[in-house]
């Protein structure tokens, strides 16, 4: 699929790109449907082939319910689908029939999850559970073959030896590999990892993370990453999404959203997370955002982020803005190369890159965007 | 006021079962209105250390002392004086909340425990000022643990511990499970009580990022021991053991990863898992997985060194 992203008169993007999925408009619900509750609202993005994708937000802001959706997840008919589609390789996934979708879970879409521990089987031993995985899906190898190939691709030591474990006898680390062996075990073309290192130590993350990304590139399949850390992020990923609220408030490229939030949620994140250098850490106050995610059924009217932007004008209470481009590549450039100075309290101190050979789109969805020049 | 002294926590050993050290004599101190940081992967023995001070679980060798009172030789009552003293703050909040009691009730309970023959207007004002210590508005004290969000949880955690006034809180991995952004609040939360009320803190993280903002002085332990003892600040500038380096290495750093995306990383990932606690690796515990291991590393236990003022460093070649 070749063709032309157009997403304003003033930011149009000419990229050679083929997409493996493509959300549109998104809507999924729970409860009556007299009294619904949107836990995710209008939500589009598209996952190039080949490449890891990141959706970012906090506890609740609907994450995984969109995770869940790309394989029609969603427990029904506790919750709905109400509006938008899933186009995964051209084929609507809301609209493929039951047999169909069996099939997309199994050799297409595959998952792992925050916590292995309990989704691994305490009673089987993780080769037989790795095996298993793959005669669902595979007649063509020898199941032990191919557990041994998989348990070595996804860095087990010893894995003739150590497919007789249990469970519980393996460190967390070690369960989330096994997890990822059994997801590789229909070779799907998309990964979706839910939080995958949440529960794990910053030393067994970082080797995870160091895994999916290699994987990514070895099997060339998309990875998309699902985290509340944006500093997971800036490692691995090619492009990011951040929700808020069930709905994606900013979108781009990882190095420029990172270098250069345009959303105050955005910001808000990323002071967030726990640096290593600048100021002097024990004496200070951190920044971060204040308050709770709102519950779905009680939003705000106008944005949703307002009861808690530093930002917040009068319009903010009473219009929702739009997610769209609101700084034109021309000025965005300029900014990027240091030709005009950015507005608005950014105060990283990552280097903006001087050169790039793409023109990326850059999505917010805020009346003010930090950095901008519609302030 | 803690002075923790050549430590041993020992797990098994009973019916031939292996002995399993998880603390292996460790050294330290937290001093009055001080804040230390203990760093290191899970398995190391964080929480043995933390549970063997408040006597959760036995000392089998050394010394721990509080406030001059050797912990282990408590009578009752001085058992009783000591745990209104110090407190323990816990990474899942619910684990350690009645479900059954709402958050009011739970922290009365606490409260007239603390003051026998204490009146119920007196009870009351107490959990509205000790919810409003913690952020939280009093109309929550009618709502039970469950209702709350995680990081609200970990604000009834704080508030419960504070209930008694302690001195010294020890705060076992308190945000690990928290979202970035919650866990700032609770970080904040934490330092801003530790001026108001002049606690110390003995504050157990495995992310060396978190610590940063919270201690002056930080612990790095593999395997049940000390493998680094240094000033904060000094530490992130230059770790002087190579697991150290490998920790700070790990954490998720975004001006790291922008840079990294750019000129390649040059991340040094830990190879492998912390070994179990029953091996016995010679030489230095660390070899198996460290970057900068050399032959000596194999076979001699490495000494502890001093390499600047106030910083020690358990390796050959720091
Ligand atoms: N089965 C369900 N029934 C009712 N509401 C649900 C259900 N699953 C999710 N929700 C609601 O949808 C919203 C989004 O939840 P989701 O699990 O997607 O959040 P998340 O961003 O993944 O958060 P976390 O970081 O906690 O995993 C939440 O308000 C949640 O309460
Ligand atoms: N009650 C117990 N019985 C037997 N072994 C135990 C017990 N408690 C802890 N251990 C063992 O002692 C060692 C140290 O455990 P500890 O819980 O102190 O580590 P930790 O550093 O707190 O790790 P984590 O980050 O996972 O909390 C581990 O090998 C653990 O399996
Ligand atoms: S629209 Fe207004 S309230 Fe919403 S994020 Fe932008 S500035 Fe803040
Ligand atoms: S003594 Fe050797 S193996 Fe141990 S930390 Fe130092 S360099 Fe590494
Ligand atoms: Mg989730
Ligand atoms: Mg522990």
């Amino acid at each position: 699929m070749w063709k032309v992203l157009k997403i304003q008169d003033d930011c149009e993007i000419l990229g050679v790109m083929s997409d493996l999925l493509e959300v549109k408009g998104l809507k999924v619900q729970f409860g009556s449907s007299k009294d619904p509750v949107c836990a995710v609202d209008g939500v589009s993005f598209s996952v190039p082939d080949g490449s890891t994708f990141a959706l970012v937000g906090e506890s609740g802001c609907g994450k995984s319910v969109t995770a869940l959706s790309l394989a029609r997840l969603v427990p029904e008919p506790a919750g709905s689908y109400a509006a938008g589609s899933i186009m995964f390789n051209g084929e609507n996934v809301l609209e493929m029939s039951n047999s169909r979708l069996r099939e997309l879970r199994g050799r297409e879409i595959a998952y792992v999850f925050q916590d292995p521990s309990t989704a691994l089987n305490p009673v089987f031993r993780v080769g037989a559970q790795i095996m298993e995985a793959i005669q669902l899906h595979r007649k063509d190898v020898s199941a032990r073959d191919e557990t041994i190939r998989l348990m070595t691709l996804v860095g087990l030591p010893d894995p003739a030896e150590r497919m007789k474990a249990y469970p519980h006898e393996l460190s967390g680390g070690m369960q989330q590999r096994v997890m990822i062996a059994m997801a590789l075990a229909c070779s799907p073309k998309l990964l979706v990892a839910d939080e995958p290192t949440t529960a794990l130590d910053v030393t067994i993350q970082a080797q995870i993370l160091e895994l999916l990304s290699s994987l990514q590139k070895k099997l060339n399949m998309s990875v998309l990453l699902i985290t509340h850390n944006l500093g997971l992020v800036a490692d691995v990923a090619h492009t990011v999404n951040v929700m808020y609220a069930g709905r994606i408030v900013e979108s781009g490229q990882v190095r420029d959203v990172l270098a250069a939030p345009a959303h105050p949620y955005t910001r808000g994140l990323l002071d967030a997370v726990p640096k290593l250098s600048g100021i002097d850490g024990s004496d200070v106050r951190l920044e971060g955002i204040d308050g709770f995610v709102p519950n779905p059924a009680e939003l705000p009217p106008g944005c949703k982020f307002e009861p808690r932007c530093k930002y917040a004008q009068d319009k903010c209470r009473e219009v929702e803005p739009e997610l769209e481009c609101r700084i034109s590549n021309a000025e965005y450039r300029m900014e990027r190369e240091g030709l005009v100075g950015s507005e608005g309290g950014s105060t990283t101190n990552v280097q903006q890159p001087t050169s790039s050979n793409q023109e990326e789109g850059r999505l917010v969805r805020c009346h003010y965007p930090l950095g901008g020049s519609d302030a | 006021m803690l002075k923790i002294k050549d430590l041993t926590v020992q797990f098994g050993g009973e019916g031939g079962k292996p002995v399993l050290r998880a603390v292996d004599g460790v050294t330290l101190e937290v001093g009055e209105g001080q804040s230390v940081g203990l760093v290191g992967e899970s398995g190391c023995g964080k929480s043995s250390l933390a549970n063997a001070v408040v006597r959760l679980v036995p000392v089998a060798g050394g010394q721990v002392s509080f406030d001059g009172n050797d912990v282990t030789r408590l009578s009752r009552k001085e058992l009783k004086s000591f745990r209104t003293r110090v407190q323990m703050i816990f990474q899942d909040p619910l684990g350690s909340l009645n479900p059954r009691l709402s958050v009011g009730g739970c922290l009365s309970e606490v409260c007239r425990v603390h003051n026998p023959g204490i009146g119920k207007a007196a009870v009351d004002q107490r959990v509205a000022e000790l919810l409003d210590m913690v952020g939280l508005e009093s109309l929550y004290a009618n709502r039970y643990p469950h209702e709350f969000s995680g990081g609200q949880r970990q604000r009834i955690g704080i508030a419960r511990a504070l209930a008694v006034s302690p001195t010294l809180v020890i705060a076992d991995e308190p945000v690990s499970a928290l979202d970035v952004s919650v866990q700032v609040q609770i970080l904040n939360l934490m330092k801003d009580l530790q001026k108001k009320m002049n606690l110390s803190y003995l504050f157990i993280a495995h992310d060396l990022a978190v610590v940063r903002y919270m201690c002056e002085r930080i612990y790095v332990m593999y395997l049940g021991k000390v493998v680094e003892e240094s000033p904060a600040a000094e530490l992130f500038v230059k770790p002087a053991h190579p697991y150290t380096e490998a920790l700070l290495s790990a954490v998720p750093d975004v001006e790291k990863g922008l840079k990294n995306r750019e000129v390649g990383s040059d991340r040094i990932v830990l190879g492998g898992d912390v070994p179990s606690a029953t091996e016995r690796i010679p030489g230095c515990p660390f070899h198996p997985r460290c970057h900068k291991v050399q032959e000596i590393c194999r076979e001699k236990v490495p000494p502890r060194k001093e390499v600047s003022e106030g910083r020690f460093s358990v390796c050959h070649f720091s």
